[in-house]
């Protein structure tokens, strides 16, 4: 009877007895290797088949094309003013209405949504890049590189992220490298301690040790052994800091650490109408409020739809 | 046990120490306090009066030497900004964030595993596609538009359509004026503030909680149970959830330090004065003493639950033994 | 397993309720919130006479002269209800605001030249009493002289330090001799910054300790307890002498975030508000809030611009300064961002709303969006528009960096319209907001900027301008790096006719000088005044006695007059 390693997966195996990873699932004890190429069309094949992660892939594609070419989609240029034109609600001439500085609202929010989708991808894959890098290295090295790391992980936690993340602004002005450079060096914990026990526990396998006796590169050992298991856990990593930086973003900005104009996120959108809540102007919140949900919904269900690919328990029933 | 909890606890010294000094250092580069001063008539020289004061023209190290003296001896020093004594300042604002944080824990937790499990077990039905939809809604909101829909939907609007006399739902601070204790008043004031700080933990735990309990249900021993004939409502809670909570007790700690995050946001909205508040309103004055208190405060907290977590984790699961 | 469970949960549920059992006498100093309720009887949100108000800042302490505490909430939510002063603030039937000498006073104060040396004699009311009955005397002004004079941490001495004695001939009369003639006299002993202090109880003792966090005697008609980071508790005070306050208990409730505080007042858990002129203020405003009322003041001390640093490239120039101002459209800036409650002058003067009986407005009228000028001037002075339309001279452009604070809506809007205005008529404007403490503490002071959008406030009737336009309080070595003329605005013939504004005691004289110093100011385009921030006064319908906003102590400066009906 053997409990399933996703348990293992979000668990710092320190002190756990090691157990069959979800190679023996895979019949690698009984021989049956799969080619780490046909194992990644598997998991394709899984994805694609998930209709929901399907639509919402199109949706996100469908925003970051949509933002990123404003300038050429939209009849109204984001950055045009009217001043003597006092906000007005959606109308047909304007679909999203117009702000307070009479520009077009939906123009100002695909434009913003640069931005925010910006920092969000960039957290995310620079958080997961940096988090694999120091777990793998925690892991394969071992206790001492592994100790010191750790305590460097338990260093990031324990200092207030909001006081780093003010500091760093401060200094460095509020712009958006800056906000990525902070987010990702407050985001890469988790990724790292998960990488760090898949690789720890890998690390004891038998089979390790008969495929390096039979002559297998570590390089090989990796990519075949660790990396399927790590990626489920690293892609749903993934999904979950592009919706932590772009709402940490929003936060920031409604604490007045955010990004000045002439830039704008939805997060700063967002938090510059707050007053607005319950007043007839409150079209201007829902309008980025509502960018930012349906983003953040189908990074989401991506995720769910890659979790379920990689993870070879979920079957659907 | 014990020696294990003896360790981490001695591992966690060294950490906390080099985090405060971190701290201090960053503060203190970044932010003078005594800069406001300058605008006053006095200008730099009430400046230059304020920075011998507080000792800001000797190297950092020694201003944080000094620090630690003082600390150790249970002198915290005294806030750069308001005056008081720092050791005054941190009760009162631990008590408001503690009463936050229980009954936000007490809340999300409850109806985490609920939701979690409920969604699991009747997955792929109507129900668990409006809560998934819900917990990402949750999730994907920023808690200040939460907190302030909160406000304008369970406060204000019932008060006007339904023509109350008062709203239902409180949103200034815990109490009424003249008011105390553990009343109904004090509940109508706790609800929408709890449900600002909880609502996205609510939604990610649920959705954990909810995966890890697909994951065992889908299991070898549990189609076992299933076959052997143990009743459902024990193969769900006995032997489902039960192996479920392992994974969803370590996110639950580990998240717990970061409701710390979501405080600042619901203090500020609900005019609650806490611990987020106190750190806010001492990051932008560069009230160093009281920002390094706070911080070891907010790492002890930290590393509680981190080890409460472990411990728990070693009692659910009986094959963990903590070494 | 399920058992154990529930256990747990049955356990925590118990905590919980234990808890909060605790929570009701656990928060002393602040914590819980609340006052001393000892019947446990819920009192209602108002009504019996218990009246709460919304307040968006707390002071940071109650020791009024001292450098912790300069906030103007502070004024209106403790200093103004507790501290006696010698004047009160009144409007005159043509609209003006002038001193009229308080109940502290048994007659108004009378100037006198004695011995070539400016004499104020003050004859304080023989009923004036503090809230223990002590009475209030002269020792009190000796005391509170030599604190702020003398004292150390001391937020503004303007003024005090020129006073060289203060004689107690008797408890009821203080004679105050002056170094030197100094006009602003009026503001001192009262004032918007300060009161005077109880020497009985504070003489011998550290006035610091004895006030910063609060204190519980009083010159006024409350006595005010304040709840660290929960409110401020005003109760009458048993030993006023003057009319006694009609509700039974004031709130001050700080609650931080303005649209909170927007909610609260909706919800009716506060019944008033003093909420900033900031967009979202401006909007409820003007579709109005049922069940309440308003008032807009825009007859304020403040006077928000756009402060040039005339030392500072391009703006060393005088026609640049010149064409700059006429590539702004103030009107149309002040229209947009307050027209919805009906205030659309632009600021002709540097000098605020309420000091305006000093004003030459005609000063600045000219100042008005004029892209002819802006040419004819840019050309005249050697500029010429380059390939981005951007003016520029000897490979220089025209870029000018526009400071202002964070987290200021109002303002981040006002400079993005300038920012286009600018760009219109040729100049490159890049935008940069720093916190206040940055702004106010490093940037201005140190001169490292270019133009700067922020508001001066005044807290008196009494004109200043020479503290921040005569060039010897350019921040130098001279006065420490501490002169607070941080636009280093030095035009001849300007200083001569500041400080007889500042020093003369002659109304006329003053006045005299004060209008034409402004005509020099506009002609040299020193900086351009922009928008007068109006004062936004919100109350329900349930109170009584409101009598609208006063531009130094707010909205409630007649507090004992209020009361609740329902």
């Amino acid at each position: 009877m053997t409990l399933p390693t996703e348990a293992d997966q979000y668990r710092d195996p320190e002190g756990v007895p090691t157990l069959p990873s979800s190679e023996a699932e895979l019949g690698l004890d009984s021989g049956f290797a799969p080619e780490p190429q046909s194992q990644w069309k598997l998991f394709r094949r899984r994805f694609f088949r998930h209709r929901i992660a399907m639509v919402a892939l199109a949706g996100l594609i469908l925003i970051t094309i949509a933002c990123f070419s404003v300038s050429w989609l939209s009849p109204f240029d984001p950055n045009k003013q009217d001043l003597l034109a006092q906000p007005v609600g959606p109308s047909s001439a304007h679909w999203l209405g117009t702000d307070e500085l009479g520009r077009d609202q939906l123009a100002r929010i695909l434009k913003s949504g640069q931005l925010s989708l910006k920092i969000g991808f960039s957290v995310a894959f620079l958080s997961v890049a940096l988090g694999t890098a120091i777990g793998a290295v925690a892991g394969f090295f071992g206790r001492w590189a592994d100790q010191s790391l750790m305590r460097l992980t338990d260093l990031f936690l324990v200092v207030p992220e909001l006081a780093i993340l003010a500091v760093a602004l401060h200094y460095w002005g509020s712009k958006d490298v800056v906000i990525i450079a902070v987010l990702t060096a407050l985001f890469w914990m988790p990724v790292a301690r998960v990488v760090r026990g898949q690789v720890l526990s890998i690390r004891e396998k038998e089979f390790v040790e008969a495929a390096r006796a039979a002559g297998a590169s570590p390089w090989r050992i990796i990519v075949r052994h660790i990396v399927p298991n790590i990626i489920g856990p690293i892609m749903v990593n993934m999904t979950l800091a592009v919706t932590a930086a772009i709402i940490t973003e929003s936060t920031l900005s409604f604490l007045g650490f955010g990004v000045q104009p002439p830039q704008s996120s939805w997060g700063k959108m967002l938090s510059d109408a707050e007053g607005y809540v319950g007043t007839p102007k409150a079209y201007l919140i829902y309008g980025p409020g509502i960018a930012i949900v349906l983003t953040v919904l189908c990074v989401n269900f991506i995720g769910d739809g890659l979790r379920d690919a990689f993870d070879p328990q979920s079957e659907k029933h | 046990m014990l020696t294990y909890v003896g360790r981490r606890v001695l591992y966690a010294i060294p950490v906390v120490l080099v985090a405060s000094f971190l701290l201090f250092w960053l503060v203190r580069t970044a932010y003078d306090p005594c800069v406001k001063l300058r605008n006053t008539r006095e200008g730099a020289t009430a400046v230059r009066r304020c920075q011998e004061n507080l000792g800001l023209d000797q190297p950092i190290p020694v201003q944080y030497g000094k620090w630690l003296g003082n600390a150790l001896q249970g002198d915290l020093g005294t806030s750069s900004r308001t005056n008081e004594q720092v050791a005054d300042m941190l009760p009162p604002a631990m008590w408001n964030t503690v009463q936050l944080i229980f009954f936000g824990s007490v809340l999300s937790i409850t109806l985490a595993l609920f939701l979690g499990v409920f969604s699991a077990v009747r997955q792929y039905s109507v129900s668990d596609y409006t809560f998934t939809a819900l917990a990402f809604i949750g999730i994907a909101m920023p808690p200040f538009f939460f907190g302030l829909l909160a406000q304008q939907f369970l406060a204000v609007g019932p008060k006007d359509w339904f023509h109350l006399n008062q709203p239902i739902f409180y949103i200034v601070g815990l109490h009424g004026p003249g008011q105390s204790g553990f009343n109904l008043d004090y509940l109508r004031h706790l609800v929408l503030p709890v449900l600002t700080l909880t609502v996205q933990s609510i939604a990610s735990w649920s959705r954990f909680q909810r995966t890890s309990m697909l994951d065992v249900m889908s299991s070898d021993y549990i189609r076992t149970a299933r076959a052997k004939g143990v009743p459902r409502r024990s193969v769900i809670w006995r032997h489902g959830a039960r192996n479920a909570l392992i994974p969803f007790v370590t996110v639950v700690a580990l998240d717990t330090g970061a409701l710390f995050g979501g405080l600042i946001i619901t203090e500020t909205i609900f005019s609650i004065p806490g611990m987020g508040r106190l750190f806010y309103d001492s990051l932008n004055t560069g009230d160093a003493n009281v920002l390094v208190a706070w911080m070891i405060i907010s790492a002890f907290f930290i590393i509680l639950f981190n080890l409460i977590a472990d411990l728990l984790y070693g009692l659910l699961d009986p094959r963990v033994r903590l070494t | 397993m399920i058992g154990q469970r529930r256990s747990l949960i049955a356990f925590v549920a118990v905590a919980a309720m234990a808890l909060g059992a605790c929570g009701s006498s656990g928060g002393s100093k602040s914590g819980a919130g609340g006052t001393s309720s000892t019947t446990g009887r819920p009192t209602p949100t108002s009504g019996n006479g218990t009246l709460v108000i919304g307040a968006e800042q707390e002071m940071d302490c109650a020791d009024w002269v001292a450098s912790c505490a300069g906030s103007s909430w502070g004024v209106w939510e403790m200093m103004e209800h507790t501290m006696p002063r010698v004047f009160e603030y009144q409007q005159a039937a043509n609209g003006d605001w002038e001193n009229v000498p308080s109940i502290m006073m048994a007659e108004a104060p009378t100037v006198s030249t004695v011995n070539g040396k400016q004499t104020i004699t003050y004859k304080i009311n023989p009923n004036a009493v503090w809230s223990d009955n002590e009475p209030i005397t002269s020792e009190d002004f000796k005391y509170t002289w030599d604190q702020i004079a003398n004292g150390k941490d001391i937020y503004d001495r303007t003024g005090y330090d020129k006073i060289e004695s203060v004689d107690t001939p008797d408890p009821k009369t203080a004679v105050v001799t002056f170094k030197e003639e100094y006009g602003g006299w009026p503001s001192l002993f009262g004032g918007g910054l300060y009161g005077i202090m109880p020497s009985h109880l504070l003489q011998g003792k550290s006035r610091s300790k004895m006030m910063a966090n609060g204190y519980s005697f009083s010159g006024g008609p409350w006595i005010a307890k304040w709840h660290r980071g929960v409110d401020v508790t005003l109760t009458p005070n048993p030993n006023w002498y003057g009319e006694k306050p009609k509700l039974s208990k004031v709130i001050f409730r700080f609650i931080p975030d303005t649209a909170a505080e927007f909610q609260a007042f909706k919800s009716g858990e506060v019944l008033a508000i003093y909420p900033q002129p900031q967009l979202d203020a401006v909007d409820a405003l003007k579709s109005g809030i049922e069940g309440a009322d308003q008032q807009i003041n825009a007859d304020t001390g403040n006077a928000e611009a756009l402060w040039m640093n005339n030392a500072k490239f391009p703006f060393k120039s005088v026609a640049v300064r010149q064409a700059f101002a006429y590539s702004i459209d103030r009107a149309a800036i002040v229209k947009r961002l307050f027209g919805g409650i009906g205030v659309t002058q632009p600021q002709q003067s540097l000098n605020p709303p309420i000091q305006s009986a000093f004003a030459d407005t005609s000063a600045f009228e000219k100042y008005t969006l004029n892209l002819n000028m802006v040419n004819q001037l840019m050309t005249g002075d050697g500029w010429t528009k380059n390939g981005s339309g951007i003016w520029a001279k000897n490979g220089k452009t025209a870029a000018i960096t526009l400071n202002t604070t964070t987290e200021n809506k109002r303002r981040e809007l006002t400079e993005q319209i300038v920012q286009q205005q600018a760009k219109d008529a040729g100049f490159d404007v890049k935008i940069k907001n720093q916190t206040p403490a940055d702004l106010f503490g490093k940037t201005l002071p140190a001169g490292n900027y270019q133009l700067g959008l922020y508001a001066q406030v005044v807290t008196s009737l009494e004109p200043s301008l020479c503290s921040i336009a005569c060039s010897q309080n350019i921040p130098s070595k001279a006065n420490d790096n501490s002169g607070q003329n941080w636009q280093r605005i030095n035009v001849s013939g300007l200083d001569p006719l500041l400080e007889t504004v500042q020093n003369s005691s002659n109304r006329p004289e003053q006045i005299s000088a004060s209008k034409q110093a402004d005509l020099l100011m506009g002609q040299n385009m020193v900086s351009l005044p922009i928008d007068p921030l109006p004062n936004i006064s919100l109350w329900s319908k349930r109170i009584s006695g409101v009598k609208g906003d006063n531009p130094i102590f707010a909205m409630f400066w007649n507090l004992p007059e209020w009361s609740l009906n329902g």
